[in-house]
Order: C-alpha cells, then sequence, then structure tokens
C-alpha cells in the first residue's frame, strides 16, 4: 500500500472531494416534512397588526387615565392577544416599546417594594432571554431553545399585561 | 471554515436565503440543491455510514428550514448549514445510539478524480472512517472541512485543547494505517 501512496498525509486529506453528491434524491423527503409539519411563520403582517395593536393599546390606556375610565375590554384582550418573537423588526419594537413604556408609567405609581419585585422578574426573564439567543447562535436547530426563545417572550410581554392590569384600579382612582 | 461558494454570488445567495426564511420552499429547494453535496459529504464522512448520512441530510435541511428566520447573516449561510449538520449527527448519534466506530467500509465515497493523486483514495477513507469517533469527528471537521480547531471544538462541544489532541491522535492512527510518515 505504501507503494501507492507517496504523498504525505495532509495532501491526501487535502485532495479529499469535500462534496459528495447524495446517492439519491432526498428533497422529496425535505419537502414532504416540511410540508406536514409547516414551521411556526409570524409574517411581517403579525406584527405590522402588533405594531397597530400596541398604538391603539398606548391610546386606549392614554384615554382611559385621562377620563378616569377602565380600558374596553376590546383592548385589554387585544393586549393579551399578540404572541410574536421578532425582535429585529422595526414594528414589532415600536409596539413592544409602546407596551413598555405604558408598564413603565403603570410601574411608577406602584410602591417601591412591589416594583423592586417586578423588576428583578423582569432582569430575570431578560437574562433568560439573552442565554437563550446565546446558545441558539451556536445550536440554531435547537427546538428546545426555539421554545424557550419563544417564552420568554411571551413572559416578559405577560409581565407588562399582567402590571398593567393589575394598576388598573389604582389608574381609574386617580 | 471551508465553505461551499454561494450561489452565483452572496447577493443572489442572500435573496435566496430571504425568500425562503420568508416561506419560499422553491428558493429553499434552490439552496438544498446547491449545498446538499457539501452537507452529505459532511455528515458521511462524520457518521460513516450512507443510511445514517442521508438521514442526516435530510434533518439538516428541515432543521435549517424551521431556524432559517433565526440566521442573521453575520456568518456564511455555508458554515450556519454546515453547523446545523454537526449538530444533527452528534443529536442523532446521542439519541439513536448508532455505533459509528466498527471500522465497516464505506460505501458511497468517491475516488478523487485527479489522476496525479498515487494513492487510492477509497483506502484514505476507509481509514477514516475506522478512527474512533472523536478522532474521526475532529479529522473530518478541521482535516478535510477546513474548520478552525476554535470552530470544530465549538461545535462539537469539547475543549480546543481536546480538538487538537483528537487531531494529533487521528492523524497518528491514519499514518499508521496507511503506512505513512506523518507530515
Amino acid at each position: 500500500m505504501k507503494d501507492h501512496l507517496p504523498q504525505s498525509l495532509d495532501e491526501q486529506l487535502a485532495s479529499l472531494a469535500r462534496d459528495i453528491p447524495p446517492p439519491r434524491n432526498l428533497w422529496p423527503g425535505i419537502s414532504r416534512s416540511l410540508r406536514e409539519h409547516p414551521r411556526r411563520v409570524r409574517p411581517l403582517a403579525l406584527a405590522a397588526a402588533a405594531g397597530i395593536v400596541g398604538a391603539c393599546v398606548a391610546s386606549a390606556l392614554t384615554w382611559a387615565v385621562l377620563h378616569g375610565r377602565p380600558e374596553s375590554p376590546a383592548a385589554q384582550s387585544a393586549a393579551r392577544a399578540p404572541t410574536f418573537d421578532e425582535p429585529r423588526n422595526p414594528r414589532y419594537m415600536a409596539a413592544r416599546d409602546d407596551l413598555e413604556l405604558n408598564f413603565r408609567e403603570r410601574l411608577a405609581l406602584l410602591d417601591p417594594a412591589t416594583r423592586a419585585r417586578i423588576e428583578a422578574s423582569l432582569a430575570v426573564i431578560r437574562r433568560a432571554h439573552e442565554d437563550i439567543r446565546k446558545a441558539l447562535a451556536s445550536d440554531p436547530a435547537s427546538p428546545v431553545l426555539e421554545q424557550l426563545w419563544d417564552s420568554t417572550w411571551h413572559d416578559e410581554l405577560d409581565l407588562y399585561d399582567h402590571v398593567v392590569r393589575a394598576t388598573q384600579p389604582t389608574m381609574t382612582r386617580t | 471554515m471551508g465553505a461551499a461558494a454561494e450561489p452565483a454570488g452572496s447577493a443572489e445567495a442572500a435573496e435566496l436565503i430571504a425568500a425562503a426564511a420568508g416561506g419560499d420552499l422553491d428558493a429553499f429547494e434552490r439552496l438544498y440543491r446547491h449545498y446538499s453535496p457539501r452537507v452529505y459529504g459532511l455528515c458521511l464522512r462524520l457518521t460513516g455510514q450512507r443510511e445514517a448520512a442521508e438521514d442526516c441530510t435530510q434533518e439538516s435541511f428541515v432543521a435549517a428550514w424551521r431556524a432559517l428566520r433565526s440566521f442573521e447573516q453575520r456568518s456564511l449561510f455555508s458554515t450556519w448549514l454546515h453547523r446545523i449538520a454537526v449538530h444533527t449527527v452528534l443529536a442523532r448519534r446521542r439519541g439513536l445510539r448508532i455505533e459509528y466506530e466498527v471500522p465497516e467500509p464505506v460505501s458511497g465515497l468517491p475516488e478523487v478524480a485527479d489522476p496525479g493523486s498515487a494513492g487510492p483514495p477509497l483506502d484514505l477513507e476507509r481509514a477514516i472512517a475506522g478512527l474512533p469517533e472523536g478522532a474521526r469527528h475532529v479529522l473530518v471537521l478541521v482535516g478535510i472541512y477546513g474548520f478552525s480547531h476554535a470552530e470544530a471544538a465549538a461545535t462539537l462541544g469539547v475543549a480546543e485543547g481536546t480538538c487538537k489532541a483528537q487531531l494529533h491522535r487521528a492523524r497518528g492512527l491514519l499514518a499508521a494505517v496507511l503506512g505513512l510518515e506523518e507530515s
């Protein structure tokens, strides 16, 4: 065998073909799998809807504060309904910023101890989110991480929603 | 890392990736057509088994489709895809407890086309397939597919020093099997 191998090991390794066509067409199986188990699509339309919802919620909350009335059931429902994970989408970010602004306004009305607990919870959620983001960067195919990624976004929005709703009586009394 | 060239330039690749991320299956099929030989080759050499490599290739593209929206184009798509392929192989091995260390002959591996290469490359492929798993994984990633030690270590979940040691071990074993002087 040695007579047939005058090349160095590195040269032989370098000479190996990196591309090896699959012996059969794998696309039909892939395509079938993608059609049978479609990914959860969160299109731009949803982010746009979120932006509208966020603006509506912000307006409703402002109106409620100024007029001393509770926000409408529809607005409350809308605040809870959207869940999305497109943090880089500018429309989503705008909607989220609106919600966070309302959350901050309501949070300021709470006593310091309660406020500190909520801030601590929010910090935990955001740390978890950042950890998961880093993990996803190295393991983007992990369905568990993807689920956790979704979950932390929902947790943050749920926290905003809970605070806003929990402080509603306080707001309407003032 | 040694990446497959992006299809017809980065602009077209970016368009295909963006379209596929938006749900365009035809665009994703074009990406599959371009990248599947490299992914299959990687899976075949990591697993040492044709059927496992086919399964891993399919699973890699399914995983890529599902994760495509999280691809931020800070790295090459091929780099990202190859990392998914390696993770798919490792996850499959953990889940199914496939024994890859049996040094059985590998089918489906090509001869090197270069007539100037003196050695029969299938011997080399068989020798690689017969390496212990850890050594084979590092040799395939670093020695054949051009991962840096840091990339290979991160992808395989081992320390960089372990990666280097495994490569040294793999090279020594290969040289012994093939009757070569280590270069």
